[in-house]
């Protein structure tokens, strides 16, 4: 059984490693303000509660890289209590590539779908 | 497991203890951020709660030191810091004149360079911050002053380390350092004075007068000299000076010298090259080693 589970996890760390940088950069894509990765993540828990589709901690790498591809851009607020935060917005940039990337999630979930099926 | 924030950033950087130490920098502060803001949202929610059972819920989504610590090095693996390639294995001879086609080297080379102005703002602001500081300690408002100085301290270490990775290519901290927003300012300066990379940092500022000033001098002694060998034809040949030239002496070099001493000069420079981008990288691990906290 444990070895299943095992398993199961791997696919799905898998699978997000893939979907989370689509899934970040439509959140930040649909938002008007600049949000910080607390805020996102329980955006995303609100989003889908039953489903925990990865830990929140392995957002915030994921931010780093995309920033640092010039998809998103950031700035540092010193917020009321605790550490300063980091507000992240979407570039020019990156809602061209968001548009490619919808284009591929589309065709890979119709092509899984179909397969699927049989 | 983990009662306090800190446990979890001590466990978290034990469990990254090998991966590059500007990434577990960044990994430290946004653990900090995301657990004290949601720790912050927790306390208000359920203001009866213990910290530790609030913490308990939150590392549970966030993720364990371990998972986290994994997703950093798993996304580190995939973007490479800037100017870093894949270098194929060359000959000798390939790796020695293959050092032109090298961004490292042409970085390593323009740093020294920047590194000669910078060297002397740090050292100016470095000297003048100490000893105005120090001299304004006994009046009030010297302290406030002292603090504005050291934080100036952090902040143009952090834009150095910029410099260092851009040029360099050395993977260096992107995020500044954590300092408590909620610390009274006299308890900050203490903080910043007992903390031991304030003092590594300023060391850094003023041995950089020192390397700068170095790398300038060379940098433009062998360019000079390199060129000098590369111009003796031309010098010869079209404006009919000699190699030297002393009062009514003009003493030349024989014409099947030339192409021997423009090879001398353009060998000479490629040698300097690749020793500049040697000491490119020594410079960014020693940059590493004073300004990036471990």
């Amino acid at each position: 059984m444990t070895e299943i589970t095992a398993q199961t996890k791997k696919f799905q760390k898998e699978l997000n490693s893939g979907t989370s940088s689509l899934v970040l950069l439509s959140v930040l894509s649909h938002s008007r303000e600049p949000m910080y990765g607390y805020q996102i993540a329980k955006l995303l828990e609100e989003s889908g509660p039953d489903f925990p589709m990865m830990k929140q901690g392995t957002l915030y790498p994921v931010l780093r890289s995309l920033e640092e591809n010039g998809l998103l851009e950031s700035t540092v607020e010193p917020s009321v209590s605790g550490p300063p935060r980091r507000y992240y917005k979407i570039t020019s940039g990156g809602r061209s590539i968001l548009e490619e990337w919808l284009e591929i999630w589309k065709q890979t979930k119709k092509f899984v779908d179909a397969i699927l099926k049989g | 497991m983990f009662k306090t924030v800190e446990e979890y950033l001590d466990a978290l950087k034990n469990e990254m203890r090998d991966a590059d130490s500007a990434l577990v920098q960044d990994a430290q502060a946004d653990a900090r951020e995301h657990l004290s803001t949601a720790l912050a949202v927790a306390r208000e929610a359920a203001p009866e709660a213990s910290e530790a059972d609030a913490l308990k819920k939150i590392i549970e989504e966030y993720g364990t030191p371990e998972e986290t610590a994994s997703a950093y090095k798993e996304v580190e693996r995939r973007t490479s810091p800037a100017l870093k390639q894949t270098v194929k294995p060359r000959s000798v001879l390939g790796r020695f004149f293959g050092v032109y086609t090298d961004p490292r080297a042409w970085g390593a080379l323009l740093y020294m360079l920047i590194a000669f102005v910078t060297g002397v703002f740090y050292f100016t602001w470095a000297v003048t911050g100490v000893s105005v500081s120090v001299s304004f300690l006994i009046f009030i408002f010297g302290f406030p002053f002292a603090l504005l100085f050291l934080l100036s301290v952090r902040g143009l270490a952090l834009l150095e380390g910029r410099l260092v990775e851009a040029l360099l290519g050395v993977r260096m901290p992107r995020r500044p350092l954590f300092s408590h927003q909620d610390m009274k300012w006299f308890d900050r300066l203490k903080a910043l004075l007992t903390d031991k990379a304030t003092w590594l940092m300023l060391i850094y500022m003023i041995v950089q007068f020192v390397l700068g000033t170095a790398y300038f001098v060379v940098i433009v002694t062998v360019l000079s000299i390199s060129l000098s060998f590369i111009a003796i034809p031309i010098l010869q040949a079209w404006l009919g000076q000699g190699v030297i030239n002393n009062n009514d002496m003009r003493y030349f070099l024989p014409t099947w010298s030339y192409p021997l001493l423009v090879l001398i000069g353009f060998l000479l420079w490629t040698t300097f090259m690749n020793i500049a981008r040697s000491i490119g990288q020594l410079h960014g691990k020693m940059a590493k080693w004073l300004l990036v906290s471990e």
